[in-house]
């Protein structure tokens, strides 16, 4: 017990170190920035000072040389006209001789300070004009105005590190959910592309090193908004060092890391529990469950592909034979793994002699007709071709195809430009690592409750999820449409208090239409979650307590008519009985001095 | 001996003289006040202004908080100079030189604040 109550006074100390040493950190940036500033105005002095200088010696020497007026009679230049004089002079506007016409020795005092004051002007302009092109000046600007731009930050954002291929994917994902985020990446090209590419909301961008925690505070780690960080650079070190500078200065935000080495992403476990996403670990687990689940693998492309996705069609991939992998780097070695933990027997081709855990070992160039022939693929049933070139991937799945027509391919495809070439291919399996990262990013972050559906799903079974997906297109059609989360809490749903502890509150009764509740509404409850424990895909049945958050997928306009039976009593009191109660407060009043005759009740609700 | 050092004292110092030697004398007495005086207290003003951009420390943040009030008043001070010269029917008289002068006061307090300031860094750096 005291451990406990020392446990509870310890956080908030423990969170206020925290929260101090972020901000130490982002001042440490901040002041970095300005530092910039200073060296600036410090080099601004020696063209000012000049400046300052001629203009002083030009007007004092107008005002010590004699003139004279329109009589003849001596007249010095007050110092106001001569600053006039200097002034228009000086900047070449030149509105001539004033008050009066100069005498010869006043202008050539005159002549001596254009000049002067010219080549003034242009010092002193021509410095400051290199200082903005300055590119220490540009960025500490840019940094400043970053900083500024996400500490005005006031709702939920994601930090994702690395705006590449996958950064890109993810970031548009959550702005098509209208969810915000900032970015950090090296290079300023990608971050110019921010602005260029169509995003829903400002995007901040900062072109800077992410293993720099200052860069990390600036950008929003110590920001009470961000909600996540996601780190998805090209530089596994990279991604170690984001992961560890969260975790460390952070340790509640969730954090999502890319990682393409096994050894990384036990370096990054040591650091909290932060989620890490191996494309081609993940891959594999796609094609096995695709291989033992075919509807389930498709329910689980759909749902992760995020709103507006067509229905992925259903593979059939032979669940008896031999496969033929090409190539045994990362993905051949996972995917070799695989296979055979579903008992397929599998031959590897690969250039460099290895030993492929016991599998059939064929050394050679897979591209060689020779070596293609000893693969024997007429007798193969699934081919995998998983090299690092597109163009070696694409002729293997030609060859393959040339000589087995029915052979079931996997293929990895590595530049993003040549898409249109495997679309056209029609591949059974393709892998593009960006997505599968971003896929499962979004997955995992979008909303938790897909998260949990989409890792408990396979367990139940190929039958359940050949009734889900059939479900899933009675309701949305082929085009996956919203994915919205209900919590049945007094704030989000008010008007569903005392019947939710009456106990007797199903599932069924509350997905009525609230306009004519003898049509149901077109909504699937993917998953319930009550403390932790998720129901799949409750029936009708299912009886709805306090606290639950259910997962539902339909159409929009179910959403709002759903969320209007959530919060409008008399919407609930339709849905549930049939009655219509007047909303209003006036009607109300009268209707409850009414309500002691059964008949004005009835008269009053037809 | 830092040259840098040497220019900067050299500066403040001057500003602080020359605003000094403006003031002195009776204050609504135009004779008494040179306005070629005034012109140099102002562009040595300015000068020691710009001297003192882009130091980060305390002491030079003060240092240029009081420059920049010394060039407020004194360019208020030739402002009104020009106004009561060239504008104003009465001319330069005892109460606009008294205007004058005061506000170059104003100045001079700064500027003795500002010299004060860099005894205060010359006595606490031989100290060190």
């Amino acid at each position: 017990m005291r451990d406990l109550v020392k446990q509870l006074l310890g956080r908030p100390d423990d969170d206020r170190r925290v929260r101090r040493a972020t901000f130490r950190v982002a001042r440490a940036s901040a002041a970095q920035a300005s530092a910039t500033i200073f060296l600036i105005l410090r080099r601004m002095r020696a063209p000012l000072i000049v400046l300052i200088t001629i203009f002083a010696v030009g007007v004092l020497g107008l005002t010590l040389i004699p003139g004279q007026d329109a009589d003849g009679g001596p007249l010095r230049l007050s110092f106001f006209d001569a600053f006039y004089v200097m002034s228009y002079t000086a900047t070449t506007i030149g509105f001539g001789e004033i008050p009066v016409p100069f005498t010869y020795s006043q202008r050539m005092w005159v002549t001596v300070s254009i000049y002067l004051s010219v080549v003034g002007w242009a010092y002193a302009i021509g410095s400051l004009l290199a200082l903005l092109q300055d590119r220490s000046f540009r960025s500490a600007l840019a940094l400043q105005h970053f900083s500024r731009k996400v500490s005005r930050l006031r709702e939920p954002f994601l930090l994702i590190a690395g705006h590449g291929r996958t950064g890109e994917l993810v970031g548009r994902s959550f702005d098509r959910l209208g969810r915000r985020c900032v970015v950090l990446d090296l290079d300023q090209e990608r971050i110019d592309r921010l602005e260029l590419g169509s995003y829903v909301s400002d995007v901040p961008g900062l072109a800077a090193d992410a293993r720099d925690a200052g860069h990390l505070a600036v950008a929003g780690l110590g920001h009470p908004c961000c909600e996540a960080v996601v780190a998805l650079t090209n530089d596994e070190e990279a991604n170690l060092t984001i992961v560890m500078a969260a975790a460390l200065l952070r340790p509640e935000l969730p954090v999502i890391a890319r990682v393409t080495s096994r050894t990384i992403a036990e370096r990054m476990q040591a650091f909290g529990s932060p989620s890490t996403v191996n494309a081609f670990d993940r891959f594999g687990d796609h094609l096995r469950l695709a291989l033992r689940a075919p509807a389930a693998y498709q329910l689980k492309t759909w749902l992760e592909s995020g709103p507006g996705a067509e229905l992925p069609e259903r593979g059939a991939p032979p669940a008896t034979g031999r496969w033929v992998v090409f190539g045994y780097g990362r993905l051949g070695r996972e995917l070799v793994t695989d296979l055979r933990a579903e008992g397929l027997e599998v031959t590897v081709v690969e250039v460099r002699p290895t030993d492929a855990d016991g599998a059939d070992v064929l050394v050679g160039d897979g591209s060689d007709p020779w070596v293609l022939a000893q693969a024997d693929l007429d007798r193969a049933v699934g081919v995998v071709a998983g090299t690092d070139n597109d163009t070696t991937n694409l002729s293997l799945v030609a060859a393959a195809r040339r000589s087995n027509p029915t052979v079931f391919v996997a293929v990895r495809q590595n530049r993003p430009a040549n898409a249109p070439l495997f679309a056209a291919m029609e591949i059974d399996a393709l892998l593009v690592p960006t997505e599968v990262v971003a896929h499962e990013v979004y997955a995992q972050l979008s909303t938790p409750l897909l998260w949990r559906f989409l890792r408990e799903m396979p367990g139940l079974g190929e039958e359940w999820a050949e009734r889900m997906v059939h479900r899933l297109t009675e309701v949305c059609g082929t085009r996956l449409q919203t994915l919205w989360k209900v919590r049945l809490t007094a704030r989000e749903a008010p008007a569903l208090g005392t019947w939710l502890v009456s106990g007797g509150a199903t599932l069924g009764a509350l997905l009525r239409s609230p306009e004519d509740r003898d049509e149901a509404l077109h909504a699937v409850a993917l998953v319930v979650l009550r403390q932790g424990i998720a129901t799949l895909a409750p029936d009708e049945d299912f009886a709805l307590r306090p606290g639950d958050e259910i997962l539902f997928a339909g159409r929009a306009a179910t959403r709002r008519a759903l969320s209007t039976t959530l919060v409008v009593h008399g919407a609930l009191e339709y849905v549930l009985t049939g009655r219509r109660v007047p909303s209003s407060w006036a009607w109300r009043k009268l209707s409850q001095n009414r309500r002691p005759s059964p008949d004005a009740a009835a008269g009053g609700s037809s | 001996m830092n040259l840098e050092k040497v220019v900067f004292g050299f500066f403040v110092v001057l500003a602080a003289t020359l605003n000094f030697g403006f003031f002195i004398g009776d204050i609504s007495d135009p004779d008494l006040h040179n306005p070629y005086e005034l012109f140099a207290a102002v562009v040595v003003n300015l000068v020691a202004t710009v001297l003192k951009f882009g130091d980060r420390t305390q002491i030079g943040a003060v240092h240029l908080a009081t420059s920049l009030v010394a060039d407020l008043q004194l360019i208020g001070a030739t402002l009104l100079f020009g106004y009561a010269t060239h504008v104003s029917s009465a001319g330069m008289d005892e109460s606009w030189t008294a205007s004058v002068v005061s506000l170059s006061g104003g100045a001079l307090l700064a500027n003795v604040v500002s010299v004060v300031l860099l005894v205060v860094e010359t006595v606490s750096f031989h100290r060190d």
